[in-house]
């Protein structure tokens, strides 16, 4: 945990113009700034479930601009493949011959302690001698006719390009000068990042509300181990809102036992919240 | 040298490669997910809570970061082709290839967002230029504008996972609406085109007959509005016989055809024929005019004069006529009353209604006219006055038809209610709305056919909360795009899916029977 560098840059690669992370340390990174995401992808350990995603994780719009903004993003290295082709795949090719030839020799074990240990288990009774020299015939037998088939190989499908032995580049430490997109390309909304960076900027963790009718939930600590409190929905100061839109979103917050928030900006950095609450008549 | 030993930890630190050892030791990797548990409500600083919170991420982390190891045995390999963004299987299918994939030119290809689920779940191994690609790389390359979104892809892998058929659509398969109107296997449609054919009288509530009708009873409309225009033109023209005026009579009479017309047609041709000469004829005083009472017991003379020529169509002359022997035919005695028969006779004669001191009566030029009179008073005694039905406008309902009270409400409902597909017909595809992918049910999968899928379960249209909300046109165009399939709108907000459709409602009437 304390060893983790703090100047390295997260990558950040984008997919149909969306951020995503696939590196875990990078996961990790930006967990530990507080910033939660959204998995996307399926779980390896169970892939054909919804509860529990894996890795991308997808940053909110606010959430890239942050990290930009602290210097800490940068652009993950693109396609794998370099000018050496063939040298890549040559080198594959041996990688992939010598994970063979080990796992052979872990499976020739594997095999001769599995063998050792059902002679030993049945034979408790029986003299140790004639039984030892049955064992080592066993052995040797083993050893002569062991093969380990190729289909039998075990292969990593990596997750990230992180993972692919001959991708060098995709494990190296980025530096934030890569940037991510062009200049104009990420149009955040300020009042909405404003108002982002504030609450983060208090402690709280933040992720999409979307289908809470609001902008961002808002969590006092991390969403793995609370519940969000609040539903932070972002208004301009000068913005007249309906009492209706005001009634939905209460009637909203109140079915899932949340606090609604207006969030509203103010210009000198400032953010000027009002709380809703559906109390009953005393 | 000094370069090399700090780069060394530095990719350790990013390395997720797994050592042979590692791989091989992963067969005997668990394959459950540890139950996530209560969560806490606020954070209190405790040591409990810190603890139970790096449990929590501690197995997170090794969720997250456990990668996929599979046998080379169990893996299907292809190769990804990108210029036709498709995948190529270089070995056989699995399981797989009864709900995914497709064959041409005698070899098996995934499409690319198949092929990027398949990497996810573990049984596919895709290799471009000889070297594997991580999920990374299949996110990357296989979606796009032109194949398949991120946002479409996160749906597509969903409904997948949730085990799902999901193609994709395509929107030339669908019948053409030219194409439905033939085919008819709508009973909506067939409706239609029966209607458009028969223009009997029978009611009907499709759209395109009732406007059939209206049509009819519009021209209907227009002859009596020109009807009625001339009934008060003709007391100022002047009809007067004359020898041109006969050849349109009979020209007239013969030329129109349907109802009893006929005699607006022999005023027409008359109004025709002498609004340029109005001046030249007389009013016709039918005061007098005689009308020979041949049973009146005043003695008259025996024979009656030539009518006026004047009267008389047409060279056509009529001399005198004798009428004795008419009179000697009828009966002329006295009747014989006893003076009670006498005075009853009188009473009753004073008691009755002289039909001709009826103003309305004496202002009806012709028996026609006359008939017309009596069925309007006839009308308003029985409900139906003539003053509200002989005009444009009519009252909404004949009282004396009968009619359920339900339909009754129908007629006098201002607000008409109306189905998703009215008027959809007439809609342009746009371009920011497209419906993505076909779904079929899970448990179709034991006998699903790829050439032959049916009808699928509901068609998905990917979109996301930062987005527009699909207005009623875009509603309308999918869902006849769609057909008798129903639309779902799946919108994506970071990995949260939430589906939502839109369906036909009825409004419950509340009709006491």
């Amino acid at each position: 945990m304390d060893d983790r560098p703090s100047s390295h840059a997260v990558g950040v690669s984008l997919c149909d113009s969306a951020p995503l992370l696939w590196r875990v340390e990078d996961l990790r990174t930006v967990r530990s700034q507080g910033l939660v995401g959204a998995l996307l992808g399926s779980l390896p350990r169970t892939p054909r479930q919804n509860v529990r995603l894996g890795r991308p994780l997808l940053l909110l719009e606010e959430e890239e601009t942050l990290l930009r903004e602290r210097q800490a993003a940068a652009a993950g290295y693109q396609d794998g493949r370099g000018a050496e082709l063939r040298l890549q795949v040559q080198q594959h090719k041996e990688d992939q011959q010598r994970s063979y030839e080990e796992q052979s020799v872990l499976a020739l074990e594997d095999r001769k302690s599995a063998l050792l240990r059902a002679m030993t288990s049945s034979h408790t009774e029986s003299g140790a001698g004639a039984q030892g020299g049955a064992l080592r015939g066993r052995l040797e037998a083993l050893d002569r006719s062991f093969t380990f088939p190729c289909s039998a190989l075990a292969v990593q499908l990596s997750t990230a390009r992180a993972g692919l032995s001959y991708c060098p580049e995709a494990r190296v430490v980025l530096r934030a000068d890569r940037p991510i997109r062009g200049r104009d390309e990420l149009n955040c909304d300020a009042a909405r990042y404003q108002v982002f960076r504030d609450l983060r900027g208090r402690g709280f963790y933040l992720t999409s509300a979307g289908k809470f009718g609001g902008d961002f939930l808002v969590y006092p600590g991390d969403p793995l181990r609370f519940h969000a409190h609040f539903i932070a929905v972002c208004v301009s100061e000068n913005e007249s809102v309906g009492l209706l839109d005001l009634l939905s979103v209460a009637r909203l917050g109140s079915n899932v036992k949340k606090t609604v928030l207006l969030c509203s900006p103010g210009p000198d950095g400032r953010v000027l919240y009002t709380s809703l609450q559906w109390s009953g008549m005393v | 040298m000094a370069d090399q030993n700090k780069k060394e930890p530095e990719l350790k630190f990013y390395n997720e490669i797994l050592t042979p050892s590692e791989l091989f030791a992963a067969r005997s990797r668990s394959r459950k997910i540890p139950v996530r548990g209560q969560k806490d409500f606020f954070p209190d600083d405790s040591d409990e809570q810190r603890r139970r919170l790096e449990q929590s991420l501690t197995e997170h982390w090794s969720l997250i970061s456990e990668e996929r190891v599979e046998k080379l045995g169990n893996l299907v390999k292809a190769t990804w082709i990108p210029s036709q963004q498709i995948v190529e299987l270089q070995s056989p299918a699995g399981k797989f290839w009864q709900t995914m994939g497709f064959s041409a030119t005698g070899k098996q290809f995934l499409l690319p967002e198949e092929a990027l689920y398949l990497m996810e779940c573990g049984d596919l191994q895709v290799l471009h230029q000889d070297l594997p690609l991580s999920i990374q790389d299949g996110y990357e390359k296989f979606l796009s504008s032109s194949t398949v979104s991120l946002l479409q892809y996160q749906v597509f892998g969903h409904l997948k996972r949730l085990g799902y058929v999901v193609h994709r659509f395509d929107p030339s398969s669908q019948p053409s609406s030219y194409a439905r109107q033939l085919n008819l296997p709508q009973s909506r449609d067939r409706a239609e085109k029966r209607g458009k054919r028969k223009r009997s009288d029978s009611p009907s509530t499709t759209s395109s007959h009732t406007e059939a009708q209206e049509e009819s009873d519009r021209m209907e409309d227009k002859r009596g509005v020109h009807e009625g225009e001339d009934d008060e033109k003709l007391p100022e023209s002047h009809p007067a016989t004359s020898p041109e005026t006969s050849g349109t009579h009979n020209a007239a009479a013969s030329s129109a055809g349907a109802g009893g017309t006929w005699w607006m047609a022999d005023v027409l041709g008359d109004q025709s024929d002498h609004q340029p000469t109005s001046g030249s004829s007389s009013h016709r005083d039918f005061g007098s005019i005689l009308f020979p009472d041949l049973g009146s017991r005043e003695h008259l003379s025996s024979c009656l004069a030539s009518p006026d020529p004047s009267l008389l169509p047409g060279s056509l002359a009529v001399g005198v006529c004798d009428v004795s022997h008419w009179r000697q035919r009828i009966n002329l005695r006295e009747v014989k009353m006893s003076p009670k028969e006498q005075e009853r006779e009188e009473a009753r004669r004073k008691r009755r209604w002289d039909v001709n001191k009826d103003r309305q009566v004496r202002r009806c030029r012709n028996w026609a006219e006359y008939r017309e009179l009596l069925a309007r008073r006839g009308g308003r005694r029985e409900g139906r006055p003539a003053h509200l039905w002989n005009r444009e406008v009519t009252p909404l309902h004949d009282p004396r038809q009968p009619i359920p009270t339900g339909q009754l409400l129908e007629k006098i409902s201002v607000i008409e209610s109306t189905h998703l597909l009215e008027g959809a017909s007439r809609l342009k595809d746009s371009d920011d709305w497209r419906i993505c992918f076909n779904v079929y049910q899970p448990d179709s999968v034991a006998d699903f056919k790829k050439s032959d899928p049916g009808k699928p379960y509901s068609r998905m249209c990917v979109c996301s909360f930062g987005g527009p909300v699909p207005d009623l046109r875009a509603i309308k165009q999918l869902a006849l795009q769609s057909g008798d399939v129903l639309v779902v709108f799946a919108v994506v907000d970071h990995g949260d899916i939430s589906f939502y459709t839109f369906k036909d409602f009825q409004l419950p009437t509340d009709v006491i029977p």
